[in-house]
């Protein structure tokens, strides 16, 4: 099949969900199709700054081509106009105006979709968020994958999105509830579609040694929280109700494994460690006694499998309907709404040595079930075909009736 | 220390949690001087009336923001839009001085704000569900106290309410 991925970053440095997503999806189909990455020069997501060349490149075996950014993001404006258009009630072109802000405001990338974009079997878009998805996806609608990775935060309800909702010709999706939450926002049902997550390797279970822990003079038992450390990411609630909990448990240590984006407060359990080393990470999460995710918003945690994939347990914020149906579906951890919830949750899963592995086990047989890329990539080709086959079904009759 | 293999089923674990939670709580309230709460399934009931409430969604439609009307006049707005009643020329430079000079000065006030108001606007929305939801239960009480108002008097207890009718079979 002939394939065109367009997301808003690509590059094996360039940290991010949706972008991690595409990459390693990439990848594996590169050899299997003929594939390309359609994106920016941009590195930082924050200012969209042109830092790689423009251009074709090949990358791990995948074919890029890269477009300039005609402008940074300007943040003050973005932010007012965020202001503006969540308070609900604010023009279609002001809100369509918010798409463009957001950015990467990349015409060039427009350009060659329109030029070239019929070319492509498929063309499938990262994250219906930003620019290059918001203005590309309607010049190629009819061959059109959507992976939308949506979360409950407030730029999904904004009133434009249900026609753009309905153009896509497919849709890929990270979890159910996404696909619930996407589907909400639509006029019409979305099909063909597929939840198809991301692939994980299987790593070595109960064989990584501790030095790099000890080297760091971190205690054994401890929550382990990976990730920015970041009030988006629901943190500083985190830190709050660690705080309260550990007054009456001296025992226990929270390890914040990540860039801080917030400020963390001194206290004696928890162990700010910014960013890690990759044995560091691994030591620190073969060795918790749990995983923290206290994100209000997530399309699909990345991380939390990834726990699961060592046996470890998940805590996760129960507010966020993603991480609850995660964690429930998997058998595989607790979830917490409130902080006494937190306290009775956390306490199951350090004081219950036998329940706690038992639900690390659990969570290990839901990605071994849901998660080895053989599963991932037969679903995810399996919904191309789909869609190419209602496209080349409905492609004669539309020809018929306009003859 | 071996680890013993066992099945844990996470609903379960959740439903015990929640329980210890709302005993918790319901003891502390009796504790404090609110002696309904004595009972123990009138307090899960007022719980999960107050508990599905405050667990609506953001984007959720309520009916009592609709009947307050024009949401300009109610609705906490928390982006900042600036404007000026002068004259093209003066609103100019008002408009540059404030977006340029002022608002760098005062964003991390206006930020502070905003937050606040952020937090307002949502337990806002979170009372709008609670009256929403208690009002639904009142009318479906005063349906249900009309209903049996309407009903004919007992006569015997044949016709108890919780009995059969006399015609009704018995298996």
């Amino acid at each position: 099949m002939k394939l065109a991925f367009v997301v808003q970053r690509y590059g094996a440095d360039i940290a991010g969900g949706s972008e991690g997503h595409c990459r390693e999806l990439a990848e594996r189909l590169a050899p299997r199709h003929d594939l390309i990455v359609l994106t920016t020069c941009a590195k930082d997501y924050v200012t969209w700054e042109n830092e790689l060349p423009a251009g074709r490149s090949v990358e791990h075996g995948v074919t890029v081509l890269r477009f300039p950014v005609a402008r940074q993001r300007r943040m003050k404006l973005f932010a007012d106009l965020s202001d503006e258009v969540f308070d609900s009630g604010a023009p279609r072109e002001r809100q369509e105006e918010w798409f463009r802000e957001n950015g990467p405001d990349t015409p060039a990338l427009l350009e060659h979709l329109r030029a070239h974009g019929r070319e492509f079997d498929l063309v499938v878009f990262w994250t219906y968020r930003y620019f290059q998805s918001y203005f590309g996806l309607p010049l190629v609608a009819d061959r059109a994958v959507l992976v939308p990775t949506a979360e409950e935060d407030a730029a999904i309800n904004l009133d434009v999105l249900p026609d753009f909702f309905d153009k896509p010709a497919g849709y890929l999706f990270l979890t159910p509830e996404e696909q619930e939450l996407v589907s909400s926002r639509a006029y019409r049902p979305l099909h063909p579609a597929v939840v198809a997550g991301i692939g994980l390797e299987r790593v070595p279970i109960g064989g990584t040694p501790r030095a790099p822990l000890d080297a760091l003079n971190i205690p054994p038992k401890y929550l382990l929280y990976l990730g920015r450390v970041d009030r988006n990411k629901g943190c500083d609630a985190l830190v709050e109700n660690f705080q309260e909990y550990a007054a009456t448990r001296p025992d226990v240590t929270l390890v914040l494994a990540g860039p801080a984006k917030m400020q963390i407060p001194a206290h004696r359990q928890i162990r700010a460690l910014g960013y890690v080393t990759d044995a560091v990470r691994e030591a620190l999460l073969a060795h918790a006694q749990a995983l923290v995710v206290p994100s209000w918003y997530e399309s699909l945690s990345i991380v939390l499998l990834e726990a699961w994939n060592s046996a470890v347990p998940a805590l996760v914020n129960g507010r966020c309907k993603v991480l609850a149906g995660q964690v429930t579906r998997a058998n595989g951890g607790l979830y917490y709404m409130f902080p006494a919830e937190f306290d009775e949750a956390a306490d199951y899963l350090l004081n219950r040595p036998n329940e706690r592995a038992a639900l690390g086990r659990q969570g290990l047989a839901y990605v071994e079930r849901e998660y080895r890329w053989p599963t991932v990539l037969s679903r995810v080709e399996g919904l191309f075909e789909d869609v190419r086959r209602v496209r080349t079904r409905s492609a004669p009759r539309a020809q018929t009736v306009r003859s | 220390m071996t680890l013993r293999d066992v099945d844990v089923d996470v609903d379960a674990v959740m439903a015990d949690l929640h329980g210890r939670v709302r005993e918790r709580l319901r003891a502390q309230l009796v504790e404090g001087g609110e002696h309904a709460f004595d009972d123990p399934s009138l307090f899960a009931d007022v719980e999960a009336v107050l508990h599905a409430a405050a667990s609506t969604p953001d984007a959720a439609r309520l009916i009592l923001p609709e009947l307050l009307g024009d949401p300009h006049l109610w609705r906490l707005t928390t982006s900042l839009r600036y404007a000026s009643h002068r004259g093209p020329a003066a609103a100019g430079l008002f408009m540059f001085v404030k977006r340029r000079v002022l608002m760098p000065l005062f964003r991390w006030l206006y930020e502070y704000s905003r937050d606040n108001f952020d937090r307002q606007r949502r337990t806002n929305h979170v009372l709008f569900a609670c009256v929403q939801a208690l009002a639904l239960e009142t009318a479906l009480l005063r349906r249900e106290v009309r209903r049996l108002a309407a009903r004919p008097p007992a006569t015997g207890l044949a016709q108890d309410s919780d009995a059969p009718p006399p015609s009704t079979p018995r298996g």
